[in-house]
C-alpha cells in the first residue's frame, strides 16, 4: 500500500504546544471505489436487474403459493426416502468423522512432529474440502452408479475434510504439558496421547462431528438432484412433474426432520461443552 | 457547585440506593468516594449526571435543579458533566482518535454527524486531550490494540475533549494493576490541578483514595457516614464505613 | 476431604456406563443405517471413469482452462465470483433488518420466536428448489443464481448477525448517553462501529461459502461453473472435466485463503 501513501499526502496536525503528528491518508475512498467496481462488474456479468426482480416477483409467490396446502396424502411415500436421507447422512458423517481422527492427529504439528507428514495430510484435507459436496456426489454417481451409496460417499468426504480440519486446528491448541511430561518419563507416545490429549479433544471432536451431521442432513436433501439417492430424488421428480403440492409436503417433511435433528444435536452439543 | 438536599433513591425493585444525602461540593474539589461493594457509590455518582434519577429530595448543580431537565436540556447539561466508567466503554475496532472525537458529536450539525466528518480543529482538540494523558503516539492505532490502562486513558481523553467542568469516575482503576492504577490516578490529579475541573472518583481501594483525594465521602448502605478531609480519616472511621452490620 | 475423594471416585464408573450406552446407541444407529450403503454397483466401467477423471485432471484441456472467451474457465470463474458476490450482498440487505427484529435485546420475546421460525423455514428449503423458483422470476442464467444464493444465505447471515447484535456492548451506549448524545448519534457512533466490522467479517465468510454453492447452481440452469462441468461429464469429455475441476479447485482455494486473511485483518486489526 505504499504507492497509495505516496500518491496521497499524509495529513499533519500541530498541537498548541508545538507537537506534530501525521495521519496517513484514509483508505476509505480506495475501498469504496473497489467495492463499486466489483458491484458494477458483477451486475454486468450476471445480468442482475432490480426492475425485473420487482416486476416479475409474482412468479415466485405464485409457485410458492402452489405448494399450499401441502399434499398430505403423499406423506406415506415420503418417509421412506426421508429416512434414507438421514441414514445416508448418519453413515457418511460417522465414517467421515472416524477417518478424520487419525488424519487430524497426523496433521497437527504438536503431536506429529514431522513437517512433511503434516503438510501432506493437510493438503489432502484441503483438496477434499475444496470440491463442493454436490460435485463429488455427481462424480460418485458416475463411478459407483446412481443411488444412495454415491450420496453417502459425498457426505463421507465432506465430513472427513470438515472434521479433519477443525480437529487438527483444535489439537494444535491443546495443553501439551501432561503429554510431554509422560513421554519424558519414558511412556509410550501413543499411550500418552490416549491418556492426556484424547480426553482434551474428545468433547470438541464429538461436537464438531455432530455439527457436521446436522449440516449434512440438510445438505443430503439436495443430493438426490444428481441421482445420489434420498429425498432429493423424489423432490426432483415432483418438481419435474409440476406436482407442487407434493413438493410442499416434501419440504415440510424435511423442515420438521431438520428441526428435530438440530434440536437434539444442539442439546447434545451443549451438554458436551 | 453541586448540592444534595435530602436526596434519596429507591430502585424500582424497592432497594434503597441512597438515603437522605445532604452535602455540597465546591468547584475544583478532588473527592474520593469509598464504601463497600453495593454501598451505593455508583448510584451516588450516577445521579449527578442523571444516569440514575433520584426519587426524593433536591439535587442542584450550579443552581439548576437537574431532575427537572428534559430532552435537549438534559443532553446539554450532560456536556458539562463528564463520566468515566470502569469498563472504558470504547468501541474496540476503530481508531483511538475516532473514539475520542465521538464526544464532540453532540455539538456537530446533522450532516457532519451522519458522515463522520470532523474538522481539523476538532481533530486537534482530540489530539490535545490525548497528549494530556500521554497517549498522543497512539492516536491512529486501533483501540483494541491498547492495554487496559491505555484504554482508560483514552476514555479520559474522550471525556476531556468535551471540556466538562465536572469529572465523574466510577471505579476507573478497579480493573488495572497497581502501577497502572497510579498512573491513571496521576492523570486525574494533574487534570484537576491544571484545568481546575471538579473530580469525583469512586474507589473501593482505600489507600488509593486517601493518597489522591483531599476530601473523602464514605458511604455505607446508601447513607453518607463520613464526609471530611482525607487527612482526618482514622481506622475507627474506616471500620465504620466498612463494617458489616446494617447502618441504622 | 475424604467425602470429596469418594465423590470423585463414584463418578468414574458412572462415566464408563455413559460411554457404554453411547457406544451401544451409536452401533444401533449405525446398523439401522446400513441401507444407505446399498445401491453400490461399482463396475469396471465405474473404475475406468474414475481413472479417466484423474487423467483428465492431469491433462486438462488447456484451451478451455486458459481460454478468454465466454465459454472458457476464466470467464466461468469470473461469473461464479460475481454470482457469489452479488448473492451475498443481496442476502445481507435482507438479513440486516431481519436480524434486528430477531434480537432479544431489541424486540420482545414473542416477536423473536416468530421471526426466528421464519428464518429457520427459509434456511431449510434446499438451494436448488429456490433456484427453480427464481428461474420463474429472472429466467434461467446467473441472475437466478444471484437470487438463489441471496435467499439461502439469509439463514446463516441472520443467525450470526443476531449473535453480534445480542453481544452489543451497552456500556458504550451508556457512555454516549453520559455525554449527551441523541438516539441517532448513539446508533451512528455506538451501534454501527461496533457491528460494522463483525458484519463485514460474517459476509466475507458467507461469500466464501456462497462461492462453493455457486459452483453447483448450474444444475438448475442458474449459471456459474457447474453447468459446463455437467455437460462435460455427461459427454465424457474428461480433459474438459479436468480443466473445470482445476479451475474450481484454484478458485475455492484462493478465495478461502484471501477471505481468511481479510477476516483476520478486520477482526484483529
Ligand atoms: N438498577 C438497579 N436496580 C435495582 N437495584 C440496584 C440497581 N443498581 C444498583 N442496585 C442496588 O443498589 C445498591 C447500591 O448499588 P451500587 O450503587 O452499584 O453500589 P456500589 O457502586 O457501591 O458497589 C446495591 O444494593 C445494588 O444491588
Ligand atoms: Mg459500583
Amino acid at each position: 500500500m505504499s504507492w497509495y501513501d505516496k500518491l496521497f499526502e499524509a495529513e499533519s496536525y500541530t498541537l498548541t504546544n508545538g507537537k506534530k503528528v501525521s495521519q496517513k491518508f484514509t483508505r476509505l475512498p480506495l475501498i469504496i471505489m473497489l467495492f463499486l467496481i466489483a458491484i458494477t462488474i458483477s451486475v454486468w456479468v450476471t445480468g442482475f436487474s432490480v426492475v425485473t426482480l420487482f416486476t416479475n416477483f409474482t412468479g415466485f409467490w405464485k409457485l410458492f403459493g402452489s405448494m399450499f396446502p401441502p399434499n398430505w396424502s403423499y406423506f406415506p411415500k415420503i418417509w421412506q426416502p426421508l429416512l434414507m436421507t438421514i441414514q445416508m447422512s448418519f453413515i457418511g458423517s460417522f465414517f467421515g468423522a472416524l477417518v478424520a481422527l487419525p488424519f487430524a492427529i497426523l496433521a497437527a504439528n504438536n503431536v506429529t512432529n514431522n513437517r512433511v507428514i503434516n503438510l501432506t495430510i493437510r493438503f489432502i484435507l484441503t483438496v477434499v474440502r475444496t470440491i463442493p459436496t454436490l460435485v463429488s456426489a455427481l462424480i460418485a454417481t458416475y463411478i459407483f452408479g446412481l443411488g444412495t451409496f454415491a450420496g453417502t460417499i459425498a457426505i463421507f468426504l465432506f465430513s472427513f475434510s470438515f472434521v479433519g480440519k477443525q480437529l487438527f486446528e483444535y489439537i494444535e491448541t491443546v495443553n501439551m504439558g501432561a503429554y510431554e511430561a509422560l513421554v519424558a518419563t519414558g511412556a509410550n507416545p501413543s499411550r500418552a496421547f490416549v491418556t492426556t490429549i484424547l480426553p482434551q479433544i474428545l468433547p470438541t471432536y464429538l461436537s464438531t462431528s455432530l455439527f457436521a451431521f446436522e449440516g449434512n442432513v440438510r445438505y443430503a436433501a439436495i443430493l438426490g438432484y444428481v441421482g445420489a439417492g434420498g429425498i432429493g430424488m423424489i423432490l426432483n421428480e415432483k418438481i419435474g412433474w409440476r406436482e407442487f403440492q407434493s413438493v410442499g409436503m416434501i419440504l415440510l417433511a424435511i423442515f420438521i426432520a431438520v428441526i428435530i435433528i438440530e434440536t437434539v444435536s444442539q442439546q447434545l452439543r451443549k451438554y458436551l461443552s | 457547585m453541586i448540592k444534595f438536599e435530602h436526596v434519596s433513591k429507591t430502585y424500582p425493585n424497592g432497594v434503597k440506593g441512597l438515603k437522605d444525602i445532604n452535602l455540597e461540593i465546591q468547584d475544583g474539589e478532588f473527592i474520593g468516594i469509598i464504601g463497600m461493594s453495593g454501598a451505593g457509590k455508583s448510584t451516588f455518582i450516577r445521579t449527578i449526571n442523571r444516569l440514575n434519577d433520584i426519587t426524593e429530595g433536591k439535587l442542584t448543580v450550579d443552581g439548576i435543579e437537574i431532575s427537572k431537565l428534559k430532552g435537549q436540556e438534559l443532553r446539554h447539561y450532560r456536556r458539562k458533566v463528564g463520566m468515566i466508567f470502569q469498563s472504558y466503554n470504547l468501541v474496540p475496532r476503530i481508531s483511538v482518535i475516532k473514539n475520542v472525537m465521538s464526544s464532540l458529536v453532540p455539538d456537530m450539525p446533522f450532516v457532519r454527524v451522519l458522515f463522520g466528518l470532523f474538522s481539523k480543529e476538532e481533530k486537534v482538540r482530540a489530539l490535545e486531550a490525548l497528549d494530556r494523558v500521554s497517549m498522543l503516539d497512539k492516536a491512529f492505532v486501533r483501540t483494541d490494540q491498547l492495554s487496559g490502562g491505555q484504554q482508560q486513558r483514552v476514555s479520559l481523553a474522550r471525556t476531556l475533549t468535551q471540556n466538562p467542568s465536572v469529572l465523574l469516575a466510577d471505579e476507573p482503576v478497579a480493573a488495572l494493576d497497581p502501577v497502572t492504577a497510579h498512573e491513571v490516578m496521576d492523570d486525574f490529579k494533574r487534570i484537576n490541578e491544571e484545568l481546575g475541573q471538579t473530580v469525583l472518583i469512586n474507589i473501593h481501594h482505600v489507600d488509593l483514595a486517601l493518597e489522591y483525594s483531599k476530601r473523602i465521602i464514605g458511604i455505607r448502605a446508601g447513607a453518607v457516614v463520613y464526609d471530611g478531609p482525607a487527612s482526618e480519616i482514622t481506622s475507627d472511621i474506616l471500620d465504620l464505613i466498612y463494617s458489616k452490620e446494617e447502618a441504622k | 476431604m475424604n467425602k470429596k475423594l469418594e465423590a470423585v471416585l463414584s463418578k468414574e464408573p458412572h462415566r464408563g456406563l455413559q460411554y457404554g450406552i453411547t457406544v451401544i446407541i451409536l452401533l444401533i444407529l449405525l446398523f439401522s443405517s446400513t441401507p444407505a450403503l446399498g445401491g453400490a454397483h461399482m463396475t469396471s466401467k465405474g473404475f475406468e471413469i474414475g481413472r479417466n477423471i484423474l487423467t483428465g485432471i492431469f491433462t486438462p484441456d488447456t484451451s478451455l482452462l486458459f481460454g478468454l472467451g465466454d465459454s472458457g474457465v476464466m470467464y466461468l470463474i469470473l461469473q461464479t465470483i460475481a454470482i457469489a458476490f452479488l448473492g451475498t450482498l443481496v442476502g445481507a440487505i435482507i438479513a440486516v433488518p431481519l436480524s434486528f427484529i430477531s434480537a432479544t435485546n431489541i424486540v420482545p420475546k414473542p416477536v423473536v420466536v416468530v421471526t426466528r421460525f421464519i428464518i429457520m423455514a427459509i434456511r431449510t428449503v434446499p438451494s436448488l428448489v429456490y433456484g427453480l423458483m427464481f428461474i420463474r422470476v429472472t429466467g434461467p442464467g446467473p441472475f437466478a443464481g444471484v437470487m438463489t444464493l441471496a435467499i439461502v444465505s439469509i439463514g446463516m447471515i441472520s443467525k450470526l448477525f443476531i449473535e453480534t447484535i445480542e453481544d452489543l456492548d451497552e456500556g458504550i451506549l451508556e457512555s454516549l448517553d453520559a455525554f449527551g448524545s441523541t438516539l441517532f448519534q448513539k446508533i451512528r457512533y455506538g451501534v454501527l462501529p461496533q457491528l460494522g466490522p463483525d458484519f463485514i467479517s460474517i459476509l466475507v465468510y458467507r461469500f466464501d461459502m456462497n462461492l462453493r454453492e455457486a459452483t453447483i447452481l448450474g444444475l438448475v440452469g442458474a449459471g456459474g461453473i457447474g453447468a459446463p462441468m455437467i455437460f462435460a461429464l455427461s459427454a465424457y469429455h474428461w480433459h474438459q472435466v479436468g480443466a473445470i475441476l482445476i479451475g474450481l479447485f484454484v478458485l475455492v482455494f484462493v478465495v478461502e485463503i484471501l477471505s481468511d486473511k481479510l477476516r483476520h485483518k478486520i477482526l484483529r486489526g
